[in-house]
């Protein structure tokens, strides 16, 4: 190939087709093939989640159900009530921390000069970097709950209403997130490094939703409890356990209020969200840090 | 500061001797400290970590029964006192392990390590150094965690003689532990990969070393796993301290230490093997800076 | 009215760091106009930390200017960032292969962009296949970039920028880790392009040989000024005019007397640099006729006793061009 073969090429031009679906697509594909190279990385991942997923239910035969009853959780087996918990706050954390853990690379690598110069809207980027987070933790999350049902015998009450209604929590609770994931993104573009505080904000999730205990035994704790149902996962939880534990659907009314306050805090977080990114890319801009680390 | 009073500086020599072993260390030590203070966020995240993992575990205790840990002969306390007992132990040992795989790691990541063995210190002495700091620190972890777990109402025998026992249940743990963290590191050193050997270590002795549960809950192909795992006995010896107050007298305590010494006799040289091997090999391939 | 592809208007960036507490103020790009016209081949001309990246950067919407602004293709940097990004092609070489998927391989890199670059996909194919045998990657282009070397990965860079056919390209630095060969022809490519295609390419570069050869108009910047923007026959002529000598001195215990006995020379014009190397010490002179020059310093040097140990005609370089026009009033 000769330099007047590239002049020939480059003659005719087409018109360039703007997109954000192809945007998103691309971010998509991309960070999916990068993963996909960290081939030791998902497999190890693998094996620890199911061996963690197998220490629960020899923690479950500890369980005293008449105590599980008195929290209301008559009859339910505690490896399916942990089991909904863990495979939730999994997805959640994964999910939520996509975003972050991106940008940082992108920061450190450099890459994300090129991108920035692109033509490329960052809202695009945000749905494709989520698209590829709620997939590789979906991966996760399925493998958690197939394993437990299978495997361990969980019992879930399982039919197309209540799968449906799951996944529609989920991605409700997603949603309802997404934003304070956006605002960490932001924070992380200005001063870099933010792991700390987003390690920080998944333990004291995970303690406070009740992920391996019923909440009621948090009642004795006032300012926990209060905290506890003041994050939106402790409503998306609730709601999943009535429905894959008693068999509600997501048009049940004992699960409407959670649904209700899940729209709710996606309204707020997401506007506020999208805010904190844009201030923080245009003050990385001004300071001329895009790439710095 | 011109040439001169560099020259003038660098004109008067004294002899060097050897440094001694205690002060290289300490030099390691104060390092460690000062790079450590400088993220210091990190110091609040463990420590909020361990409490809202003792908390977690204190809110579960209230739905289990104390059944299965009496039957496993730890008299006192019940699951909460066995739970803490479990994690905060585990959590000593992994961050053990971990810390000397990181900290080389770091040193190469960093390009410090060439420089640290380009000067004369000999690598086991190094290999202290790097292990001490993390060592206090951790420590410090575990008397917090199970004076929290106190507070929060675990139960413990606390006789000079259950205490002392433990204490050397505790050095034995963690002297077990090093070996692995020694012997994962001349893996990495070798592969230049994040070790499996320490990854598979620690889910394995978390599922089979009776953290959460005792031992007969498991099937008896993942209880005998256990038997493989020195986690498993220093476990079973500081319970049997703590919760039945039982001390070095007790046969059972005694055979859990006995088969300790064993496995940290048979295992040291072995992982200053493995770790020679990949120590040199990095110097022979002059990959020792790189990852 | 003339048509700017890039005009820049008083164009500023000031960078403020905090260090030990004292702050310190950076004026990396300094009240800069330039103005450069469609189809025009443009030097950036500068020494390292000249403000040269900076200003391209501006130019790339990547950094926000402090005061000023910039219309690239006819649109404001600040208020049509997008529509400023979709005329550019921007490549920039000191990264040395960073801002590349390393765990990506060559062509699904250069896929990428072309997404966000808009570029129909029949189209982006083609250009990838043609672009990357140009550039002599057809046989890696499966291979991860993290296994390329860092030509290779420059290479993909360039490759990049070119992919959406912009109508202007800002490359900054684009030979910079290339070996001979791919710089060649990287040039060669650039001249084709603003020839053939009337592409509008700014260039910058510390190589003022490279910028004299290549481009139509120069400027050269130095502590975030322009200080020259002229036809490159004028820096041309300043370098004919510029005549230096090297020379190197061994075992010299006073360097002051050296710098006397050198500026007593009558042919020697001016000192232009004194470097103080432990093993000698080489001083750039300017001079009018070098051959003449060269006897005659050598001459004096024997005579007061230097260790003279090499002399020599030296190419002019940037510095030579700084002095004369600090001499001149023009900085």
């Amino acid at each position: 190939m000769k330099v007047e073969d590239i002049v020939e090429l480059l003659r005719e031009d087409r018109p360039r087709v703007s997109s954000g679906f192809i945007h998103v697509w691309a971010v998509f594909w991309a960070n999916f093939k990068i993963f996909l190279s960290y081939r030791t990385w998902v497999v190890m991942e693998t094996i620890s989640t199911v061996a963690s997923i197998a220490m629960y239910s020899f923690m479950g035969l500890q369980v005293d159900a008449r105590r599980m009853a008195l929290a209301g959780y008559e009859g339910v087996n505690w490896l399916s009530f942990a089991l909904i918990g863990v495979a939730t706050a999994n997805y959640l954390w994964m999910c939520i921390s996509r975003l972050s853990h991106a940008l940082q690379h992108e920061i450190r690598e450099g890459t994300l000069e090129p991108i920035v110069s692109s033509l490329i809207d960052m809202k695009a980027y945000i749905i494709g970097q989520s698209l590829r987070g709620f997939l590789v933790s979906g991966y996760f999350m399925t493998g958690v709950l197939i394993v437990g049902i299978y495997i361990l015998k969980a019992q879930l009450f399982i039919s197309l209403e209540t799968m449906v209604s799951f996944i529609a929590v989920i991605i409700l609770m997603i949603v309802s997130y997404i934003g304070i994931g956006i605002i960490a993104a932001g924070l992380i573009l200005v001063y870099k490094k933010g792991d700390p505080l987003t390690f920080l904000f998944a333990t004291i999730t995970e303690f406070l939703g009740g992920v391996l205990f019923p909440l009621k035994y948090l009642e004795d704790i006032p300012v926990l409890y209060f905290l506890a149902w003041l994050m939106p996962y402790t409503y998306a939880l609730d709601a999943c356990r009535k429905i894959m534990l008693t068999g509600a659907t997501i048009l049940s009314p004992q699960v409407s209020w959670n649904i209700f306050i899940l729209i709710v805090y996606a309204f707020v977080f997401i506007p506020i969200g999208l805010r904190v990114f844009r201030w923080g890319l245009n003050r990385i801009r001004y300071e001329g840090t895009v790439s710095t680390y | 500061m011109n040439i001169e009073k560099l020259i003038h500086i660098l004109s008067e020599d004294i002899p060097r001797r050897r440094t001694s072993t205690y002060r290289i260390i300490l030099s390691f030590i104060v390092r460690d400290f000062k790079v450590w203070w400088t993220y210091k966020f990190w110091l609040i995240l463990d420590i909020v970590g361990v409490v809202i993992f003792i908390v977690t575990y204190y809110l579960f205790s209230f739905i289990t029964t104390s059944q299965h840990v009496q039957d496993a002969g730890y008299s006192v306390g019940g699951y909460f006192t066995f739970a803490l007992i479990g994690i905060s132990f585990q959590h000593y040992v992994h961050f053990a392990v971990q810390t000397i795989n990181e900290s080389i790691r770091d040193e190469q990541w960093n390009g410090t390590l060439e420089t640290i063995l380009s000067t004369a210190t000999d690598f086991k002495i190094f290999l202290l150094g790097e292990v001490c700091f993390s060592f206090i620190v951790s420590s410090t972890l575990l008397l917090m965690s199970l004076l929290i777990g106190m507070l929060l109402g675990a139960e413990f025998y606390t006789t000079l003689s259950s205490i002392i026992s433990v204490i050397i249940l505790t050095m034995l743990l963690i002297a077990s532990h090093m070996d692995i963290g020694i012997l994962s590191t001349g893996v990495i050193m070798k592969v230049k990969q994040g070790s499996p050997v320490t990854w598979a270590f620690s889910w394995l002795s978390q599922l089979v070393s009776g953290v959460f549960y005792p031992l007969k809950l498991l099937p008896w192909y993942l209880e005998w796993l256990g038997k493989a795992f020195p986690l498993t006995y220093s476990l079973d010896g500081i319970r049997r301290c703590l919760q039945s107050a039982e001390d070095l007298s007790s046969p059972v305590v005694l055979s859990n230490i006995l088969y300790l010494s064993i496995f940290i006799l048979i295992a040291t040289p072995i992982a200053l093997y493995v770790f020679k091997i990949g120590y040199d090999s990095a110097r022979r391939d002059g990959s020792l800076g790189q990852y | 009215m003339v048509d700017y592809a890039v005009e820049t208007i008083d164009l500023t960036k000031i960078f403020e760091s905090k260090e030990d507490g004292i702050k310190r103020i950076v004026r990396a790009v300094d009240h800069v106009n330039i103005k450069v016209k469609k189809g025009e081949f443009f030097g950036l001309l500068g020494p390292n930390g000249a403000g040269k990246t900076t200003l391209i950067k501006m130019l790339c919407t990547i950094i926000l200017p402090t005061e000023g602004t910039a219309k690239v293709n006819g649109y404001d940097i600040i208020r049509e960032s997008v529509k400023v990004r979709s005329s550019i092609g921007w490549f920039h070489g000191e990264t040395g292969g960073r801002s590349l998927y390393w765990r990506l391989n060559a062509e699904d890199n250069l896929r990428f962009y072309a997404y966000l670059q808009n570029v129909p996909k029949d189209v982006a194919e083609k250009r990838i296949d043609a672009l990357l045998e140009f550039f002599d990657l057809t046989k890696d282009r499966k291979k991860l970039v993290k296994d390329y070397s860092t030509g290779m990965k420059v290479r993909v860079m360039l490759a990049r920028a070119l992919l959406h056919n912009p109508p202007i390209l800002l490359m900054d630095e684009p030979t910079i880790g290339l070996d001979t060969v791919s710089a060649v022809e990287t040039r060669n490519l650039l001249k084709a392009l603003n020839k053939e295609l009337g592409k509008t390419i700014v260039f910058t570069s510390h190589n003022m040989f490279e910028v004299e050869q290549l481009c139509e108009r120069i400027a050269i910047m130095k502590n975030g000024r322009i200080i020259v923007d002229a036809h490159p026959s004028v820096l041309r002529d300043m370098l004919r005019d510029i005549r230096a000598v090297e020379v190197e001195v061994r075992n010299v215990d006073n360097i002051d007397r050296l710098r006397s006995v050198l500026s007593s020379i009558d042919v020697v014009n001016r000192i232009v640099e004194v470097k103080n190397d432990p093993i000698a010490i080489s001083v750039r002179l300017q001079v009018d006729d070098e051959y003449e020059a060269i006897h005659i310093i050598a001459d004096r040097l024997y005579s007061y006793g230097f260790k003279l140990s090499s002399i020599r005609r030296s190419e002019p370089s940037l510095e030579d061009i700084f002095v004369k026009l600090a001499r001149e009033g023009a900085v």
